[in-house]
């Protein structure tokens, strides 16, 4: 590809709005043409077009933890390529996590994008899907190492020059337990793949290869000169903060140090991830190149580009990813080495983010919010029907925010890297002999008190209506969100399973656990983190309190003893004059335990 | 007879007014408060100004911001509902996923502004079960009676009711509903399977919650309306048009406001409708631009496209009314040029609105917008705006570009202007694109009609960039809406989720779904006895609601005979499979194909506006229209002294070419150099490149 020119800030903007909207239309017919819910219903899925030097031009907004990790495929893919060389036409598959994928269940489609008989690009997606034939159906935790994560695929080519592989085709379709979905699924990420082709060789015709090439080029630096302006803002400095991670799935009680030292120098960072757990025995471990790297240049994004308070929106381009760069020791959970397993890794990028957060609190007080879940619920639920077919259904549930120096922590909702949508529930009773008994707020527990609070999390309780088998890759059990500058600390997650036949009670769950097999009404309900406080709750507006008890995310016994609040419940008002009395109260309590 | 069309908008309240004297058009301001006020006014002056008896008039088609207004205000009713116990916070929860990826001060908000607060949604035990619909556990009824003594203690009239799997069995819902009518006799009650009887309990529960909301104030509106109309002495029969481009009864809009929510944009649709037969054209993209936003939305085949109800979201609340396919970009004449931190360039969303308004409006707007580009290139006459009305201060509008855009930029205000331009036309012509080609449309065979006050300022260079074929500008660019309300139908619709594989489905398959359609037939039926239609204006449309077996979304395929049958089940697969690969370039096998919902649409044909012919064009035409000309520089930066001519006097067939300006009271046709601008039969210009 040439990119020769300077392209006026008009022109610019032009070819920003026509490279987006390609990829908006890359990740909308990837979704809505997919048929297992993780794609279709939760959009866990990326879409983008890229140069020859792997750098993102664009990419959708679907789901953070696939935006940036293409380029790690595309890098993979020119170490293993089939025939060594591109042609026309091809469409390659690739989820090799020693070559560069995020996780193996993340397959990559890559079309070439050639333009007067030249490569200048791709065109690529990335989609998770449900079954590729690990060790267990669905999800893995427990396993010795990455052969066990099913099918790797390693720049294989699906289509030679247009020509379809029947071959390899054949094979993925007697290698998974849910061949028709993952065939069916495939197929969507191609059509979506070749229209991402189509619609940039328009524009290449349109525009010239040149003149479209220097705008690409324009707009990273632009997104790069944004990103470093913030952090050139920040004063230099080592920013560090720690915590751990339940266990690895298989060492119970042992807990895995997470340690996060953030070095601004100038107007770029570093994030050295030394000091971390070592890699673990079991999948539980972070691919580097397409998760940890990705994990945190999302960190600082969101921390220094938010989309809600800019006026201006940051094109989603290798200029963000310019300003960062990450050290994780080879052999560590953030950089492990073949042969370790490395499918398990979400819960651990979002802790690290969640340590990123609070390390900058210091010099950054009013971006930064209180502890969040910073973990993730994945469950994957399978089981054998009559005909010997299995049926297999994966199921993300949701976390809370800490709460945030101007608002409290949104309630039940994707947290950190995770964004997707929860898949309807009577949609599911439909077609999956499963059904829900429970989701809602979870009400045994409090969010963290403070000026602004932390938000709830939630409870969801699903039966299983036949035998079956339950993975569950979960979190922060033993480590609570924390509040900050004075906020209270939130509330671990926690998992049970009881069956709605038996009196027995609950079985307490690790957070994370393989391979369960379960009976018929068994169920498995799952609580997750709520947020940690963000200030002194003695600040809240006590007119807020009310609210919160009124809706129950807050009890009277704390409204007075942690906020101070005196309230006629009966009345359900607010008693003005003696709220202040009681605060003072209280802040004099707190100075006297503080001497 | 008459028939008069009332569109009510942010700033004026357009009518228009058809009998057989002719079209008459007013507008008036428009009274925020209590909007009824303006309509009455300007029905009994338009009257007045027609000649016509206000006794006379037989119908007002009316479109409404009301509803849609009490979700941005967030000033609905304060709510109760009662759901199913173990799924209080469904509404909080929603789909569980952010507004933004990345942001950490992001709000969300069906939680910061819920249309039932916690506190009032109230846990019932009861259980349906999937998948047939059967009673597990038999609805608490004193549970219920316990939540009504709440809500009366709260003093809360509006209740809204929402089970899990009620759109398979919606007897518990109604039974509460009676409880509930027994407990608050002057409760306002929404029950979830009438109002949205589908499959998914979020979006149900949402637009169930969302009637309840908007519907005491929507209602205590058209009540009041309607009897001020009456009280005027004007007997017509007052009607509301709907976001599905029908039109309902004041009975139905007081039931189900949740179907007026896009009352207001879908007038400017069926306008351009109404313009296009006119025309004769079928194929038409249409662009609404106003001062803030602009509205687009695209006709095939002489009919408008109706929304993926996934899609169908009102101020973050997902709201499951079917709605025409229209979509609001943050691009119009108040949108807002800047520079920012890196040196990029953008123009809007972020708007001037009315107030300041543009910099050039005097009224202590600094900002450059998209409107004083247009007085700086000289194509909006300053003097002449709204015909004088509004004179523009241009000294204003060259100060703002010059400051915030041209000396940063090192560009001359010129070029700094056609920046604005060339940026703002794109956005609008990308979302232009991402309903139309994107969809597998082929722009060439589409015209472009641009409307609102601005829209034909920029209607040629949008044509342009998104390769239509023409531009087609309406007889009033700026009163389309109203025109379009006396195009529309009176409609109906009723939807029930009947999953059904469609290959495989026998005889009694067939039976249940046929069973279905004669139901949701009868409802309309009764809806339109209701109305007193006569049997022989009435038409029902058969829709199924069609997937791929496991996928998460619908397409809508019509049921040509209205029934399916062993013999066109598989025209119906067979059009589906089309549809799918028009949509995704794509289709998959036969035997995945699932018909997920039933829609029966129920329709009164109306007479749809007859426009006047204009008088034939005679050969001094352009003399006679011709007013003044001026320097006006075109997109491709070149100026030349520009004609103005006033539309109203150009006759049927004549033709300008450019460089020209085409004037009229409220809106500016620009027609550059290399372009011919015919007069249509009624009075619509033609523009092709010559």
């Amino acid at each position: 590809m040439t990119a020769t020119q300077k392209i006026d800030p008009i022109t610019l903007q032009v070819i920003r709005g026509a490279i987006e909207t390609i990829a908006e239309e890359m990740a909308h017919v990837l979704f809505r043409m997919s048929f297992s819910s993780i794609i279709r219903e939760s959009e866990d899925l990326g879409a983008g077009l890229f140069d020859t030097d792997f750098n993102t031009l664009c990419e959708s907004e679907s789901t953070p933890m696939h935006i940036g990790s293409i380029p790690g495929y595309l890098r993979g893919i020119a170490e293993t390529l089939d025939d060594g060389e591109w042609c026309e036409d091809d469409v390659v598959v690739h989820n090799h996590p020693y070559f560069g994928a995020s996780h193996s269940p993340d397959l990559a489609i890559v079309i070439p994008i050639f333009h007067a008989g030249k490569l200048v690009g791709f065109s690529a997606n990335t989609a998770h899907h449900i079954d590729i034939g690990a060790a267990t159906p669905g999800l893995i935790i427990d396993v010795p190492d990455v052969y066990a994560e099913g099918m790797l695929f390693a720049g294989t080519k699906l289509y030679r020059k247009g020509k379809r592989n029947e071959t390899i085709w054949s094979f993925i379709r007697r290698n998974s337990r849910a061949s028709r979905q993952l065939v069916d699924d495939i197929e969507a990420q191609i059509a979506s793949a070749r229209l991402g082709v189509r619609r940039f060789k328009e524009l290449l015709d349109r525009y010239s290869e040149d003149l479209v090439f220097s705008a690409c080029n324009q707009l990273m630096d632009y997104s790069e000169t944004m990103l470093r302006q913030r952090i050139a803002a920040i004063p230099d400095g080592e920013y560090r903060a720690e915590g751990w991670l339940d266990d690895d799935g298989r060492n119970r009680g042992q807990h895995l140090p997470v340690k996060v030292c953030v070095r601004v120098i100038g107007d770029r960072v570093e994030v050295d991830l030394t000091g971390s757990a070592p890699q673990t025995p079991t999948a539980y471990n972070v691919p580097f190149e397409g998760s940890t790297k990705v994990a945190a240049f999302a960190a600082f994004r969101k921390l220094l580009l938010d989309t809600a308070t800019s006026e201006t929106r940051v094109p989603s381009n290798q200029g963000s990813f310019r300003p960062i760069s990450v050290i994780a020791p080879k052999g560590s959970i953030f950089n492990p080495e073949a042969p370790a397993s490395a499918e398990a890794r979400f819960t651990q990028c979002n802790f690290m983010i969640d340590l990123i957060i609070k390390a900058m609190a210091p010099v950054l007080p009013s971006e930064i919010i209180a502890g969040s879940s910073a973990s993730i619920s994945f469950a994957s639920y399978a089981g054998v029907q009559p005909n010997g077919e299995y049926w297999v259904f994966l199921e993300v549930n949701e976390g809370a925010y800490g709460g945030r120096p101007r608002s409290d922590g949104p309630d039940a909702i994707d947290n950190l890297m995770a964004n997707t949508r929860n898949n309807p529930i009577e949609d599911l009773a439909m077609h999956i002999p499963m059904i829900c008994d429970r989701y809602e707020l979870r009400d045994d527990v409090a969010p963290g008190a403070g000026r602004f609070r932390g938000g709830m999390g939630v409870v969801k309780a699903q039966r299983i209506l036949t035998d079956g088998i339950i993975t569950h890759e979960s979190e922060r059990h033993s480590n609570v969100p924390w509040g900050i500058f004075g906020g209270h600390e939130g509330a671990p997650g926690k998992c049970e399973i009881y069956n709605i036949e038996t009196a027995e009670p609950p079985r307490q769950m690790h957070s994370k656990f393989h391979g369960l097999a379960v009976r018929r009404n068994d169920v498995m309900a799952y609580y997750s983190p709520c947020g940690g406080g963000f200030g002194n709750p003695l600040e809240r507006d006590p007119q807020k309190v009310l609210e919160d008890v009124l809706d129950g995310f807050c009890s009277p016994e704390n409204a007075r003893d942690v906020y101070g609040v005196v309230l006629d419940l009966e009345a359900e008002t607010l008693d003005l004059a003696l709220t202040e009395a009681l605060r003072l109260q209280l802040e004099g309590q707190l100075q006297r335990q503080s001497l | 007879m008459a028939r008069i069309g009332v569109d009510v908008g942010g700033t004026n309240t357009d009518l228009v007014l058809e009998c057989d004297k002719g079209i008459f058009f007013h507008k008036v301001p428009s009274t925020t408060k209590d909007q009824s006020i303006a309509v009455v006014e300007g029905v009994l002056q338009i009257c007045d100004i027609a000649g016509v008896a206000k006794e006379s008039v037989d119908v007002i088609a009316h479109g409404t911001t009301v509803a849609t207004n009490i979700t941005i205000e967030h000033n609905g009713a304060e709510v109760g509902m009662l759901t199913t116990r173990g799924f209080r916070d469904i509404l909080h929860i929603g789909r569980h996923k952010r507004p933004h990826n990345f942001s950490l001060h992001f709000d969300v908000p069906w939680q910061s502004h819920p249309l039932v607060k916690r506190r009032n949604r109230i846990a019932i035990t009861e259980r349906i079960l999937p998948p047939t619909g059967e009673v597990e556990v038999e609805l608490a009824e004193a549970e219920v009676r316990e939540a009504c003594a709440l809500f009366r203690r709260r003093g809360l009239r509006s209740i809204c009711i929402g089970f899990m799997f009620s759109f398979l069995n919606s007897r518990h819902e109604r039974r509460a509903r009676e409880i509930v009518l027994e407990e608050i006799p002057d409760a306002y009650v929404s029950i979830s399977s009438e109002v949205a009887n589908v499959i998914r309990e979020y979006e149900r529960f949402s637009t169930v919650a969302m009637n309840a909301f908007v519907g005491p104030k929507s209602a205590l509106y058209l009540r009041n309306l309607e009897r001020k109309v009456s009280e005027a002495g004007i007997a017509a029969k007052l009607r509301v048009i709907q976001s599905n481009g029908g039109i309902a009864t004041i009975d139905g809009c007081v039931k189900k406001p949740v179907g007026i929510l896009m009352s207001g944009p879908a007038g400017g649709v069926l306008g351009a409708l109404a313009e296009a037969r006119l025309a004769g054209i079928d194929n038409i993209l249409t662009i609404d631009i106003g001062g803030t936003s602009a509205d687009i939305s695209m006709v095939t085949g002489g009919r408008f496209r109706i929304k993926n109800a996934r899609d169908t979201v009102v101020s973050g609340h997902a709201v499951m009314a079917p709605m025409i396919d229209l979509e609001t970009i943050g691009a119009g004449g108040g949108s807002i040029a800047f520079i920012d931190t890196a040196g990029g360039f953008n123009v809007g969303p972020r708007s001037a609105g009315s107030e300041p308004g543009p910099a050039c409006y005097g009224r202590g707007g600094t900002e450059p917008t998209v409107t004083d580009a247009q007085v700086v290139l000289g194509r909006m006459d300053a003097d002449k705006f709204l015909g004088g009305d509004l004179p523009l201060d241009p000294a204003l509008s060259e100060k703002a570009i010059r400051e915030k855009i041209a000396e940063p930029l090192g560009l001359s205000v010129v070029e700094a202007a056609l920046g604005i331009i060339r940026v703002v036309n794109n956005n609008m012509a990308l979302t232009i694109r991402a309903n139309s080609v994107a969809r597998g449309y082929d722009p060439r065979d589409f015209s472009l009609m641009p409307f609102g006050g601005a829209g034909p300022f920029h209607g040629v260079a949008l044509a342009e960039l998104v390769a239509a074929r023409d531009v087609i500008v309406p007889v009033s660019p700026g009163i389309t809406a109203a025109m379009g309300l006396l195009g529309t139908d009176l409609q109906y619709e009723h939807t029930r989720s009947v999953i059904t594989p469609l290959f495989t489905a026998d005889q009694p398959a067939l039976d249940r779904v046929n069973a279905v359609i004669d139901e949701l037939s009868a409802a309309g039926r009764h809806e339109l006895d209701n109305d007193g239609v006569a049997p022989e204006s009435r038409v029902f449309e058969v829709v199924a609601e069609v997937r791929y077996h496991g996928q998460g979304f619908e397409l809508r395929v019509p049921v040509i005979e209205g029934r399916l049958t062993r013999a066109n089940k598989s025209a119906v697969i067979a059009a589906f499979h089309a549809m799918h690969v028009a949509d995704y370039g794509y289709a998959f096998d036969d035997s995945l194909v699932e018909l997920y919902n039933i829609r029966v649409i129920a329709t009164a044909r109306v007479p749809h506006l007859a426009l006047p012919l204009v008088a034939p064009g005679q050969p001094d035409d352009l003399d006679r229209a011709r007013l003044y000309e001026r320097p006006t520089v075109f997109d491709d930066g070149s100026t030349h002294m520009t004609p103005r001519y006033d539309r109203r006097k150009l006759g049927i067939g004549t033709r300008v070419s450019g460089p020209a300006i085409l004037v009229q009271h409220d809106s500016t046709t620009l027609l550059p150099p290399g372009y011919t601008a015919e007069t249509l039969a009624h009075g619509s210009l033609k523009i092709t490149r010559a």
